[in-house]
């Protein structure tokens, strides 16, 4: 099995030293899909590798081979010097490679420092249960790991249920575990998707203090940005295949988008000036609990809204809020000039908004169940045929309208959401918000872990959406995307809007510094770039 | 630091009260309990006599086993119903061999073999349920069937009243005695210590062991918990293979408590059990829930069964108010979510 390797570049350091894990030729099929084909990846101690490429190339795959969770069914694993032809969960983990899966695989009903160091008295029993939990040890660890990934390390937040928390601090507690114990290899599968600049240069430290200690990191993620930060090596797949590797520096982001794809995929502006319509949607002193505080705004139909702001700004809140998922304890909602209770996801689809989670990978799939289904959850009221049954062929002419659409990879409709890749999934639900036919789309942010290619795809469905009249509000912390695509970014800070900004004048600079600025202007210049 | 101290705070709002019993269930459970007593008693002052309170001891005992032993199957996410039948069969199996074939066979050897019995059925259940990948629901079912059948066909069906002396005397062993309000002399047996003795180690296991907290983690996602390295086979074992050796135990005590040995006994009493465990703040749904919480929910459901009787309460209303806790508690526990 020869490879096409359009380039190897010559490699910056790491020449000479023993690698640390090899892969070697790995197939790997799932039913008709040949998601590896023939990939060999070295790993060299105290190198960070960066895994680029499109949705369902096959990222996830080769590192749930390298961790354990499936099975090669052709090629070598060579681990710390021994040839293995597949790893078990337990020997990857004694091996010392750590794992922060896409999907983050944290127990929702286990306390924060069970989810972080649980695993370091499993690998220290070699797997056997039938042994006395070293509690101490346990409490020391998940300290250190949480403090190291700026997480309050509280006996009130070690003890808080892991489900209980945010989407973003579920996620830095699921790089704590990785880090928790002297790994050899930290695998981190899109750890920073839903984290903010801070969260992620914090992140960017971590892994240079890994990587001094000669721990070797193996990135995977969509922000091109993040990897030039942290620079080491590229590897490019495509369609199951590595197609080149080098330095990050040595590869432009033109050449790099254009690997990943096999075409050229350029970054400007999808939104034109356009008038706005007649107003849709009026917010007026929006409040709820602690975070949100008297936010107030107006949409119109035709428009795209942008809405930013720190982690902790109230912009989650909002989205939330106008979704109907989270309750707003002040404050009120017009639509078209009448007052709206949205209390539930229900009375906000009867109001015609429609909500696409944050959380996609963990909320809002019945993973086990066909893509179809997922796609027409919502509307099979409006696919009932004569005798009251779900029409079946009118169910597949729309699953198979916005399969093409939002280009979904999938050989067929017929298969488990959970086959998809993680990227597809997600565009699953942005299928399903859309199969409403909604007035007002809320998007929370609708290209977290889509790759460039398809996030281009995913625009372009918005911007015919908007065309068409629907308001549609993107709540998002990606500057690059809310300038390209909107028509106004409203900046949220303390739970109040603190600036409207035209977009197609704004600039990410003046947006960033609106983000942090005042008073604790101070404790946040880490912010700005 | 300031945007992520403040972003971790969990969605947990409202009153104090009520953030603290969302962490803690099991105080919702024990307020019902000392409700209800204090109405039974308020009803009736006999209930607070010793006389009750040693009878309450004794019926809590084999309906406890169980709770614990279903407990810690709940908590990996399973169900188990066969419970009662293995009890039964341990029960029935072990004393008709004990009177027919080893009179004489000492009283701990008689616990070792019933519990042993039960260890073995209880590790068919869990093999099944491992293998076959079928949901813990069916399976138990499908052997709750098996070993009702086995019993009745192979080994009697006739009720032995007359049980050997070692176990008939074990009954009798008394803690501590008193007399009823009619004069009677009341005992509180040794035995009812073993609930606490088992409880305490059940506790031990889930809360102190790396087996515990698998056990909890396979019931918040086995495929997660087998992606971490947690042996998914060896935990299926042990939380049916436990849950089984309880139920033997929990039989050969019930025969020695009633100082008989009926074969029609116990099997019935699932959803009993599986309420105490419910009321004790165990979801349903697995991976949830504590071993003082199963207590309280065992005593709750004992003393519906046993002495709302005093209150006034006819014993045909005791289903309807077992009914209406279990609703109250589960409106509770959605809330509690939504919080
Ligand atoms: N469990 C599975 N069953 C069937 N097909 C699968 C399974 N897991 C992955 N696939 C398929 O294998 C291919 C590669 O998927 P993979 O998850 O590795 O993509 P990825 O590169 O991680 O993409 P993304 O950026 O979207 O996360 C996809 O076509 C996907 O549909
Ligand atoms: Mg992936």
């Amino acid at each position: 099995m020869d490879h096409i390797v359009e380039k190897t570049r010559s490699r910056a350091d790491g020449a000479g030293v023993a690698p640390f894990l090899a892969v070697k030729d790995i197939h790997k099929r799932f039913g008709g899909v040949h998601a590896l084909r023939g990939v060999s990846v070295t790993i060299t101690p105290g190198q960070v590798y960066h895994l680029l490429g499109e949705n369902g190339c096959g990222k996830s795959t080769l590192i749930k081979i390298l961790s354990g969770v499936h099975r090669p069914d052709e090629g070598v694993i060579e681990l710390a010097g021994r040839e293995h032809r597949s790893l078990s969960a337990i020997e990857a983990l004694e091996a010392g490679v750590e794992t922060v899966y896409q999907d983050l695989s944290l127990l929702p009903n286990l306390s924060v420092a069970e989810n972080v160091g649980l695993s370091q008295q499993l690998v220290r029993a070699h797997g056997r249960l039938a042994t006395v939990l070293d509690r101490g040890l346990l409490a020391d660890t998940a300290r250190r790991a949480l403090s190291a990934v700026n997480l309050p390390t509280s006996e009130d937040f070690l003890s808080t249920a892991v489900g209980d928390l945010p989407l973003a601090i579920r996620q830095l507690v699921a790089i704590a575990r990785a880090i928790a114990v002297k790994a050899r290899l930290v695998i981190m599968d899109e750890p920073t998707t839903s984290l903010t600049r801070r969260e992620v240069d914090n992140l960017i430290d971590v892994v240079r203090s890994l990587q001094q200690d000669g721990v070797a990191v193996l990135f995977v993620t969509h922000k091109l940005d993040e990897c030039y930060q942290i620079g080491g090596e590229a590897i490019i797949f495509r369609d199951g295949r590595c197609v080149a590797q080098g330095p990050m520096s040595s590869f432009s982001k033109e050449e790099l988008s254009r690997l990943m794809t096999g075409r050229v995929v350029d970054g400007a502006r999808y939104r034109q000036a356009k008038p706005a319509g007649a107003t849709v949607l009026r917010a007026t002193g929006l409040t709820s609990g602690e975070r949100l505080r008297e936010a107030s705004f107006s949409l119109a139909a035709g428009e795209i809204l942008g809405i930013t702001g720190l982690l902790d700004s109230g912009r989650n809140e909002l989205a939330r809020v106008l979704a109907g998922v989270q309750r707003s304890t002040a404050g009120s909602i017009e639509i078209d000039g009448a007052a709206a209770r949205i209390e539930s996801p229900r009375d906000a689809q009867a109001h015609g908004v429609a909500y696409v989670p944050e959380d996609r990978l963990t909320e809002g799939l019945f993973l086990d169940k066909p893509i179809e289904t997922n796609l027409v959850a919502l509307v099979l009221d409006r696919l009932r045929g004569a005798f009251g049954g779900v029409d079946r062929k009118r169910a597949r002419m729309l699953g198979a309208r916005f399969v093409a659409d939002l280009k979904i990879a999938t050989p067929d409709l017929d298969r488990a959401v959970s086959a998809l890749s993680g990227g597809n999934q997600q565009r699953v639900v942005i299928g399903r918000a859309l199969s409403n036919q909604p007035r007002i789309l809320v998007l929370h942010g609708p290209t977290v872990g889509v790759d460039v290619g398809s996030k281009d795809s995913i625009y372009r469905v918005v911007q015919s959406l908007a065309e068409d009249g629907m308001a549609v509000v993107i709540v998002s912390d990606d500057l690059p995307e809310l300038l390209q695509n909107c028509d106004r970014i409203l900046v949220l800070r303390a739970g109040r809007v603190v600036s409207d900004l035209p977009a197609d004048t704004a600039d990410e600079d003046a947006i960033l510094k609106v983000m942090v600025a005042t008073d604790d202007a101070v404790a946040h210049a880490g912010e700005a770039p | 630091m300031s945007t992520l101290a403040s972003a971790y705070t969990p969605s947990t709002t409202g009153h104090p009260v009520r953030q603290v019993l969302a962490r803690r269930p099991e105080l919702f459970t024990l307020m019902l309990l000392v409700a209800l007593c204090a109405f039974v008693a308020a009803a009736n002052p006999d209930f607070l006599r010793l006389a009750t309170l040693f009878d309450l001891a004794r019926a809590s005992v084999v309906i406890g086993l169980f709770a614990l032993g279903v407990f810690v199957i709940l908590a990996a996410g399973g169900i188990d119903v066969s419970f009662t039948a293995i009890a039964a069969l341990c029960m029935y199996g072990v004393t008709k061999g004990v009177v027919e074939f080893a009179p004489g066979l000492p009283l701990p050897v008689v616990f070792t073999l019933s519990i042993a019995i039960g260890l073995g059925l209880g590790l068919v259940n869990g093999f099944l349920v491992h293998h076959l990948r079928v949901p813990s629901l069916i399976v138990t079912i499908g052997t709750q069937y098996t070993f009702r059948g086995l019993l009745l066909t192979f080994i009697g069906t006739i009720w032995i009243t007359t049980l050997p002396p070692q176990m008939d005397d074990f009954g009798k062993v008394a803690l501590l005695t008193t007399t009823s309000s009619q004069g009677a002399t009341i005992i509180l047996p040794l035995f009812v210590l073993i609930l606490p003795a088992v409880a305490v180690l059940t506790w031990w296991i889930l809360r102190r062991t790396l087996l515990g907290r698998a056990i909890f983690a396979v019931g918040g996602s086995p495929a997660v918990a087998e992606r971490l390295g947690y042996d998914l086979r060896s935990i299926h074992l042990f939380i049916f293979g436990y849950a089984g050796a309880l139920a033997g135990l929990a039989g050969i005590i019930h025969a020695c408590s009633n100082r008989q040995a009926n074969p029609f006994d116990l099997v019935g009493s699932e959803i009993d059990v599986i309420a105490a465990v419910v009321l004790g703040g165990a979801r349903i749904t697995g991976g949830t829930g504590t071993v003082v919480g199963v207590v309280l929910g065992t005593l709750l459901v004992v003393v519906i069964n046993n002495v709302l009787i005093m209150a006034g309460v006819p014993s045909t209303w005791q289903r309807v108010v077992v009914g209406a806790f279990i609703l109250i508690a589960g409106a509770f526990m959605v809330n509690r979510r939504r919080a």
